[in-house]
């Protein structure tokens, strides 16, 4: 029941936002109201910002720890997508006159997407690479994008979409060998996948609402080598190393960090758990005929299982699954209007792409609520492929 | 899209479906189509005719939520229709009737389609009364 109560849907959209752990609002609280820690943590010249200042450098800690950083390396943000421009844009900008050349995947977040595409019309050129039939990048392909100006390659670890894993290991060696700098989204990583990443990415992105910790907070990873390539885009104040000015909402970062905590305690038993409730599921779903999957089932993330279903379009689909929710590759949940376009460079059909559902676990996902979710898209598909011309 | 709620009509027909599927094989039936799924829009209607009239129809549709509850009502409103006055109303009427958002009209224009090919397959029979020479 996810702790909803039993008259919700079953939630299946742990890839869009997770619901905060109590722990962790638990200890966004205690920074909020008048007893607690709700001072400025730029404040020096009194108690309250000491004690905001001492938690926020405790939750710096705790995030550093989940990806093998030293404290100093992590820079506050409102979230992966701004940790995201912040590594290319700032990246980009502050070397344009050195280096003119990046390297992307076409599957990868509109996060990395958009600036790539805002920097091409700067006058950058950008390498778009394909991924193969699972989504997955090889690193000789990044090795072979690699230029003598290549400034920066941006690869994400784990798909949003379909939960493809790439190896960010062998890709940041390549970049190292050839002297480029590598960025990685980790928003879908962190938590569920071991994400020691220090040493092997100059530059990481995560975000706490996607490991049960609240909306509104994320992190740049920025090794300390790296530190001179980057520039901030924001300015006023010059806090975070005046790499992202802006006060600190020191109850976010409390959350955040106490997020991560539980996810470097919990994470491997979460991810195990969640492994063999995504198999379960997908045994469910794969009885039926004309069921395919699109995420990689033996390597896979272990949160995220997406899958097409033939001959039924995915909005009536979700709207057919008042007790389940999950996202489709629909085009009615694109902005563009287009159906996914992850599936579409992973040479799926427009017709497989429109009949798709992304199945995402978290932390509070029940086997009742896999069952309730198998059963709920055997009958709606069954009902629907019953009307089919 | 996604997110925006069906009004209860359109959430009523989406739910129920009526008239959804085909005749029984044997069953001499009219049949017109329109779209396809690579547009995600396909729909097929059948119409079992008595005289000059439709007896009862049916209705075939991939699509989005919208599509299928406009096509399942339509479905229910063509008995007892005659070949000259078979679509009732327009897209923009059945669009307003439905709250079908604006940007989805033209998923409308192919169920209208699918109705138009009906009519063309109608087989020629004798006049209406009065119009005989």
């Amino acid at each position: 029941m996810n702790g909803a109560g039993a008259a919700r849907p079953a939630y299946l959209d742990n890839a869009a936002t997770t619901a905060v752990d109590p722990r962790v609002a638990a200890a966004m609280a205690e920074c909020l109201t008048g007893e607690g820690a709700y001072g400025n943590p730029s404040s020096t010249t009194h108690a309250y910002g000491h004690e905001a200042a001492a938690r926020v450098e405790a939750a710096r800690a705790e995030v550093a720890a989940l990806v093998g950083a030293r404290p100093a390396e992590i820079v506050f943000t409102s979230g992966a997508t701004e940790a995201s421009n912040l590594a290319i844009l700032g990246t980009a900008r502050a070397n344009a006159d050195r280096r003119r050349h990046l390297v992307t995947a076409r599957t990868e977040h509109r996060a990395t997407l958009d600036p790539m595409r805002r920097l091409e019309r700067e006058g950058f050129a950008v390498t778009w690479l394909a991924a193969d039939r699972d989504g997955r990048i090889a690193p000789d392909a990044v090795r072979a994008a690699l230029r003598p100006d290549t400034l920066l390659v941006s690869i994400m670890q784990v798909n949003n979409e379909t939960g493809a894993v790439q190896d960010i290991a062998a890709i940041g060696a390549a970049c190292r060998a050839a002297g480029a700098l590598l960025h990685s989204d980790l928003a879908q990583g962190v938590g569920k996948l071991p994400t020691l990443f220090a040493g092997q990415v100059d530059f990481a992105s995560f975000t706490a609402h996607k490991i049960h910790g609240p909306k509104g907070i994320g992190a740049l990873y920025v090794a300390a080598a790296a530190r001179p390539w980057i520039a901030p885009i924001v300015f006023g104040g010059g806090q975070e190393r005046g790499l992202r000015s802006g006060t600190l909402p020191t109850h976010q970062i409390a959350g955040f960090g106490r997020a991560c905590a539980l996810a470097r305690a919990e994470g491997t038993a979460d991810a195990a758990r969640m492994a063999g409730l995504r198999a379960a599921l997908w045994r469910n779903l794969s009885e039926m005929p004309g069921v395919l999957p699109n995420s990689p089932l033996a390597d896979g993330s272990p949160a995220i299982l997406n899958v097409s279903f033939e001959g039924v379009e995915g909005e009536s689909l979700v709207t057919a699954l008042e007790e389940i929710a999950v996202s489709t590759g629909s085009a009615c949940s694109s902005a563009s209007g287009e159906p996914s376009y992850v599936l579409r460079a992973l040479g799926r059909s427009t017709e497989l792409a429109q009949g798709s559902l992304r199945f995402s676990l978290g932390r509070f996902t029940t086997a009742t609520d896999i069952e309730r979710a198998g059963d709920a898209v055997r009958r709606a598909v069954t009902r629907l492929r019953g009307i089919a011309p | 899209m996604i997110g925006e709620a069906l009004t209860p009509l359109a959430r009523e027909h989406f739910q129920r479906l009526a008239h959804g599927g085909c005749f029984a094989p044997g069953v001499a039936a009219v049949s017109g189509e329109a779209g396809r799924e690579s547009i995600g829009t396909r729909v097929r209607f059948h119409l079992r005719l008595a005289g000059a009239a439709v007896a009862e129809a049916r209705f075939q549709a991939y699509g989005c939520p919208h599509v299928l509850a406009v096509a399942s009502w339509l479905a229910g409103e063509l008995a007892g229709r005659r070949r000259d006055a078979l679509i009732p109303g327009s897209p923009a009427e059945w669009a307003r009737l439905f709250g079908v958002p604006d940007a989805k009209l033209g998923r409308l224009l192919v169920i209208e389609d699918a109705l138009r090919d009906c009519i063309a397959k109608w087989p020629p029979g004798p006049p209406p009364p009065g119009q005989q020479s």
